[in-house]
């Protein structure tokens, strides 16, 4: 006899599982964006203005007393630090005197009102989206300072550490199912057996049910469910004969 | 004996203490000297998109080594030239000085081709300033080897980028090319020529009209439309380009197929026969004369077509008598060199003076004694119309600047601005 399957339970225990790793991964990816992506940007700011403040510490002598190209060389190799992308200088009257840009300086940032104390976001069509800190040289008297750092870099950090959770959750997620289908099969083979020697007992089949009837011998709750079944069965009601005398 | 015994420990130790400095100092000394050879360090670029210049530049010298070697060098030691190659990037000219300065442990170092590298090495001689290694005669007219605080470590042979630029920006103005812009190399060299141009152009009243910038490193395959495009909406009447051959050729190029038809000049450093070699090779006669009729080069040597010159003269028969080779343990790519070029010339000339100035040093060289031997060149007849001079508070010897035009598959001397451009 053939043993009957207990899906909707199986199925709804799945449900719950997938609900379940859902609710995890989207609650623990939200929350690991805002985390990634505020500490970056926090460190990012920091470190701009770090570098801003340290190349208008060292330009003051450079501008006082020395060519232009030693300023040149001086923020060209800042540029070869990762996540700074443009370094410009300016004097007192917005002239650009040194700079990192090929072609050349973009239009929004050389027609922006000269600052020498700020931090503010930039988005340069062709070149992506920045975070510009500005510092003063010699207290703005001598200029400005502005380091552009990419904030594509931050996206990109967010998008690595959310890649590597989902891996994570996802391995996770396939053992959990595993585990789950196993311990569902686990609960729900019994029941089923208990169910076929119900099915079996109400067709007045009680030698068909023998298949199954290791059931009876079982100590937990299905084996007692069956034995109830048994019980219910022997002893039942006699039958009322019907009318046309047919059984 | 008590007494002596502890005499004798004491001046053990001290001699122990003193020992590795006496012998620093006895190593300094000698360094790059030794009864057969004089050893002198380059580091310049023999690979890459501006390898051109360091191969010119190495050949000129060598034809003139080779000379004095052949007639038995200076006081019987021959002039050997130890090379790196640092592929015009400041890097690794960095890391070629630290091996020649303290592995190779060469007397002098000699030839060094561009701004940003010499820019960045300039400090490492500060501080090793107590061992008094001097660069002599780099291939770069910026400031920074010829004012505070690193002017004292070098000695420069040719004007400087701001009398290249101030030179063109005078001549162009002159013939009423006033609205001047910029395409510079988004480096400490393009800067220096930046600078040049803006200081001739404030004495002229006038600001740069508009500029543009390109990576270093740039080929000429490369399109360089955008800076054109930047430059073109600006409407100028010439363009001051700052750079090195390959870029600035691609430019001229690109300026030529978008309109741009306005004179575009080159300082020396750009390498007139390698930009020539660019605009001209494999196209017809009609188009090469388009791409090239426009352009007008600095250079800070004359022209080596001009044989009235006794060093020129010079030039051109050792050139031919000792063909120097390309070094073909640095150079990988391929390059045909030039029988004749500004660049070797400039080579030619900067080991001439060096080798005077080995001379004058005597038959027991010394590192500390070069600053006197340059010193005492007053009025040196280099075999040029103009007398070389050093002194405190100069450490350029020439400075005279020539402007030189296309004519034919050649840059000749520019007589007449006013003919050539109005």
């Amino acid at each position: 006899m053939r043993v009957v399957k207990v899906q909707k339970l199986f199925q709804r225990t799945l449900f719950g599982v997938f609900a379940l790793f859902g609710f995890i991964g989207v609650s623990t990816s939200i929350l690991l964006i805002y985390t990634v992506d505020s500490y970056l940007t926090e460190e990012y700011e920091t470190n701009s203005a770090g570098i801003a403040q340290s190349i208008a510490d060292a330009s003051v002598d450079i501008l006082l007393n020395r060519d232009l190209s030693a300023l040149q060389s001086l923020i060209d190799q800042f540029v070869e630090i990762q996540g700074i992308s443009y370094v410009y200088i300016t004097d007192e009257t917005g002239e650009f005197l040194a700079h990192t840009f090929v072609p050349g300086v973009p239009d929004q940032i050389r027609n922006s009102e000269p600052a020498t104390n700020t931090t503010v976001q930039r988005q340069l069509p062709g070149m992506g989206d920045f975070v510009e800190v500005s510092r003063p040289i010699l207290a703005g008297v001598a200029g400005a300072v502005h380091v552009g750092m990419d904030t594509g870099i931050i996206a990109l950090q967010v998008q690595r550490a959310i890649g590597r959770q989902v891996y994570l959750i996802s391995i996770v997620f396939v053992v959990g199912v595993l585990a789950a289908v196993w311990l569902v099969n686990l609960a729900a083979r019994p029941i089923g057996e208990a169910l076929t020697y119900a099915v079996a007992l109400a067709r007045g089949e009680e030698n068909e049910a023998e298949p199954v009837e290791g059931i009876l011998a079982r100590n937990d709750e299905a084996g007692q469910l069956a034995r109830l079944f048994l019980h219910f069965y022997r002893h039942r009601a006699p039958s009322t004969p019907s009318t046309d005398g047919s059984a | 004996m008590m007494h002596d015994r502890r005499s004798v420990i004491r001046a053990g130790i001290a001699g122990g203490l003193t020992w590795p400095w006496l012998r620093t100092l006895a190593e300094t000394a000698d360094a790059g000297i030794t009864d057969t050879e004089v050893i002198l360090g380059m580091s310049a670029a023999f690979s890459g998109p501006s390898r051109g210049l360091g191969i010119e530049l190495y050949r000129g010298a060598s034809a003139y080594f080779d000379d004095v070697n052949y007639n038995g060098g200076i006081s019987g030691r021959r002039v050997s030239l130890k090379i790196y190659d640092d592929g015009y990037q400041p890097d690794a000219s960095v890391n070629n000085t630290m091996q020649l300065m303290l592995e190779d442990r060469v007397f002098l170092l000699f030839g060094y081709v561009g701004t940003p590298t010499v820019t960045r090495v300039l400090p490492l001689l500060k501080k090793f300033q107590d061992q008094s290694v001097f660069l002599f005669f780099p291939f770069t007219g910026a400031q920074p080897q010829r004012e505070p605080p690193y002017g004292d470590f070098a000695f420069n042979l040719r004007a400087s980028y701001m009398q290249e630029t101030a030179g063109l920006v005078d001549n162009l103005v002159r013939i009423g090319r006033r609205r001047i812009a910029v395409l510079y190399q988004a480096d400490a060299y393009g800067r220096s020529g930046w600078v040049g141009v803006r200081a001739a152009l404030a004495r002229h009243g006038e600001r740069i009209a508009a500029e543009a910038t390109y990576t270093r490193g740039t080929q000429f395959t490369a399109t360089l439309r955008p800076q054109v495009e930047i430059l073109q909406a600006a409407e100028p009447d010439a363009v001051i380009c700052v750079g090195a051959y390959a870029a600035c050729a691609a430019f001229a190029r690109d300026a030529v197929d978008l309109g741009l038809e306005v004179p575009i000049a080159n300082v020396s450093f750009v390498g007139s026969e390698n930009l020539l070699a660019l605009l001209t090779e494999g196209r017809e006669r009609a188009d090469s004369e388009r791409y090239t009729r426009l352009l007008v080069n600095s250079q800070v040597v004359p022209s080596y077509e001009d044989t009235s010159i006794p060093a020129v003269r010079e030039y051109r028969e050792l050139m031919q008598r000792y063909n120097p080779a390309v070094p073909a343990e640095l150079v990988t790519e391929s390059y045909t060199p030039f029988d004749h070029s500004f660049v070797s010339l400039e080579g030619f000339l900067d080991a001439k003076l060096m080798v005077e100035i080995l001379r004058r040093l005597g038959d027991e060289p010394a590192r500390a004694d070069l600053e006197r031997a340059v010193f005492s060149l007053e009025d040196f007849d280099l075999g040029l119309s103009e007398r070389v001079s050093f002194g405190e508070g100069r450490r350029q010897g020439l400075q005279q600047v020539f402007y030189t035009v296309v004519d034919g598959d050649r840059f000749v001397t520019l007589n007449d601005w006013d003919e050539r451009f109005s």
